[in-house]
């Protein structure tokens, strides 16, 4: 007879709520871990986005959670892929108005009634994390992360693929090195003695698909999920049916993208020093130390650059203004032709001069007459 | 900034050469992230509470003793060791008396040692971080208010905005009972970047933190942080008199909490719990402070009902 007090004896239903956020970039595997944390057995809020071409194992994404980021997004006017360091305290400054807070609270509460283990995963999330934070500890509920690595270069090389940006690999790789840094940051409060009970893990896509079985259970492990680590035979059958070591179509190089120097070479600091962090017992403060030095070169080479192209983002302005006001950018030449001048002369003068000044005022256009004598009147 | 800074940083009337301001910035490069800044007073009792969350949530954590008899310093120092964070708090100490807000504040020039604005400006001139919270002693941040202000300051990057952030008084009666007023609506500006354009000057009252025009503000939703009133205690110590903050618009707090805390002082039978006051009583092993701030408050029904 087995110990009652044996963990493996609780029913799911008393399982302690838990939310798994898949966290990082588009492209790296966050489909992936999330589809492998819904086979054993955590729950992704239903209904989620379809399956398409890009993602054929489906996304793992809450529809609702995708199109809330999407609203949150574009209130605080950030893209999903924004290279702006800036941009984390728009979406920030969103993340902290409690009506947002409430409904992101009370969406996440509902469904522990299915679920006491969630797993929230989109390509969106790392701009709101803190919102989700909140809402899980509104919840009662202990909010946990993996973020997901893959090679700068494959995540770049996949978004062009699937995604048809022609952004350019430069602008590409600046968003995930602005994503990265800050997701690694966002996340970082959850490494030790965090109030909220939190933890967090790294996890190489290369690695998961390479070896699903190890990589999830060590996930299981460092989040205490305990549906990964009570998983039953079928769900690891599930699981290897569901992994395709050909998920991973990209290999090109850093080099490939012929990125500006500086930029490169932050690149592949960044992504060396997370790389220790998906290392066991890698997530030091040696390597929060370094990320940080990295995060404020970034910052930095942003702000020179912006300061550079000050001149590109002045014409876009101009331009959008120009186009909101409806003014075609033609040259300057004769002034429309007004509706009246439209009407033949020798019908608008058969017209009685009473009614045309009757129908002027009702249009708006009372003349300005040159006549000394009108003046008078 | 204000009328008497000068580009560098201030001297002050009295000459103490060793307490002269120069501005962080003029020292060197200011380092991203955030440092609060805690003036304190005999606020041992509190620390405990106050410093964790913070620790936790900010950098840096500077707290600048001003002439303390009951070792707050050696309690902060302890508590901070306590949680593993002693590496992010730096001790100070201001040895001057400072004024008291209201009458006695206004006497004094702001280029004293003795002023409110000085202090602050001293205090906060040896912050090297870009960004700043005005904390005092007795403030506790609940489990949501940490992860807020902990996002937050790493959010908030270069980005030249104030932070506002409500609280909500708490009387403590004892180590399981307390009152939470939220009988009162009231946010204070807490957050602000460090920089020649958010220094500290006179204000009537008090101390007041200049900002360019047109600067950026952000508010928190209310229920993230409260501060601690010891019923048995002199809460009003650090004010003239109660004339003092009788009549203004903007002592409504102040009038608030007067009233609210001598309706509570009575003896238990005569107690008087005003509309908006809540009394709490914590689960048995469980300090009021810890149910209040980790479970009561983020547990709330939201939006929180304040006012």
């Amino acid at each position: 007879m087995s110990d009652p007090a044996d963990p493996a004896d609780r029913a799911p239903e008393d399982y302690p709520r838990r939310v798994l956020f898949v966290a990082g970039a588009g492209r790296s595997g966050t489909s992936t871990m999330a589809g492998l944390m819904q086979i054993m057995g955590l729950h992704v809020p239903q209904p989620e986005v379809v399956a398409d071409e890009s993602n054929p194992k489906g996304f793992g994404e809450p529809r609702w959670v995708v199109d809330h980021h999407d609203r949150l997004l574009k209130e605080s006017v950030v893209q999903v892929s924004d290279a702006r360091p800036g941009a984390w305290f728009e979406a920030g400054r969103i993340a902290a108005r409690e009506p947002e807070r409430i409904a992101t609270a009370a969406w996440l509460d509902g469904h522990f009634d299915v679920n006491r283990e969630l797993v929230v995963k989109d390509p969106r999330l790392s701009w709101f994390l803190s919102l989700w934070r909140v809402a899980a500890i509104r919840c009662g509920a202990t909010p946990v992360f993996v973020t997901m690595l893959r090679p700068p270069a494959e995540v770049v090389g996949s978004k062009q693929k699937y995604y048809t940006n022609r952004l350019g690999s430069a602008h590409l790789a600046a968003s995930w090195l602005n994503m990265m840094l800050h997701t690694e940051r966002a996340t970082r409060e959850s490494v030790g003695g965090a109030l909220d009970g939190g933890a967090r893990v790294f996890v190489r896509y290369a690695d998961l698909l390479d070896d699903w079985t190890r990589v999830t259970m060590a996930v299981g492990e460092r989040l205490d999920l305990q549906h990964v680590m009570h998983a039953k035979s079928e769900q690891i059958r599930d699981g290897h049916r569901f992994v395709d070591p050909s998920l991973r179509r990209m290999t090109q190089s850093l080099a490939d993208l012929e990125l500006p120097p500086r930029l490169h070479a932050l690149t592949e600091e960044t992504w060396a020093e997370l790389n220790k962090l998906a290392e066991p017992h890698g997530d030091t403060a040696e390597v929060h130390a370094t990320l940080d030095q990295i995060r404020e070169a970034y910052v930095d080479l942003y702000a020179e650059s912006e300061a550079i192209s000050r001149s590109s983002v002045v014409a876009a302005e101009q331009q959008t203004k120009r186009g909101s006001k409806g003014v075609p950018p033609t040259p300057a030449g004769p002034a429309p032709a007004s509706g009246a001048d439209r009407i033949p002369h020798g019908v608008r003068a058969a017209i009685p001069p009473g009614l045309r000044r009757g129908l002027r005022r009702v249009a708006g256009r009372s003349r300005v007459s040159t006549s000394s004598t009108d003046e008078r009147k | 900034m204000t009328a008497h800074a000068g580009q560098s940083g201030i001297a002050n009337l009295e000459g103490h050469t060793e307490f002269d301001i120069t501005w962080p910035w003029v020292k060197g490069r200011l380092h991203p992230g955030t440092t609060a800044v805690l003036r304190v007073k005999d606020e041992a009792p509190s620390l405990p509470f106050v410093l964790p969350p913070l620790l936790r949530a900010c950098d840096f954590v500077l707290l600048v003793d001003n002439g303390s008899t009951d070792g707050t310093p050696e309690v902060a120092a302890e508590t901070a060791e306590l949680a593993g964070l002693a590496h992010k708090l730096t001790l100070a100490a201001y040895p001057f008396p400072v004024a008291r807000a209201g009458a006695e504040h206004r006497s004094v020039h702001e280029l004293s040692v003795h002023s409110l604005s000085y202090f602050y400006n001293w205090c906060f001139s040896q912050v090297t971080t870009r960004y700043s919270w005005k904390w005092d002693g007795d403030m506790v941040l609940t489990a949501e208010g940490e992860v807020s202000i902990a996002d937050l300051g790493w959010q908030v990057g270069d980005v030249q905005s104030i932070i506002r952030v409500p609280r909500h008084g708490l009387y403590l009666d004892g180590d399981a009972h307390g009152y939470l007023d939220l009988g009162l609506r009231n946010a204070e500006e807490w957050g602000f970047p460090i920089g020649p354009d958010f220094v500290y000057t006179k204000a009537f009252e008090w101390e007041i933190r200049t900002t360019p025009e047109r600067c950026r503000s952000v508010g928190l939703p209310h229920g993230l942080c409260v501060e601690l009133k010891y019923l048995d205690g002199d809460e009003f110590a650090h004010w003239t008199d109660p004339s003092s903050f009788a009549t203004s618009w903007r002592n409504k707090r102040k009038r608030r909490e007067w009233e609210v805390f001598n309706a509570l002082k009575a003896p238990r039978e005569g107690r008087v719990v005003l509309p908006g006051v809540h009394e709490i009583h914590a689960p048995e092993g469980v300090h009021i402070v810890d149910h209040v701030t980790r479970t009561w408050l983020p547990r709330a029904p939201r939006p929180l009902q304040v006012g």
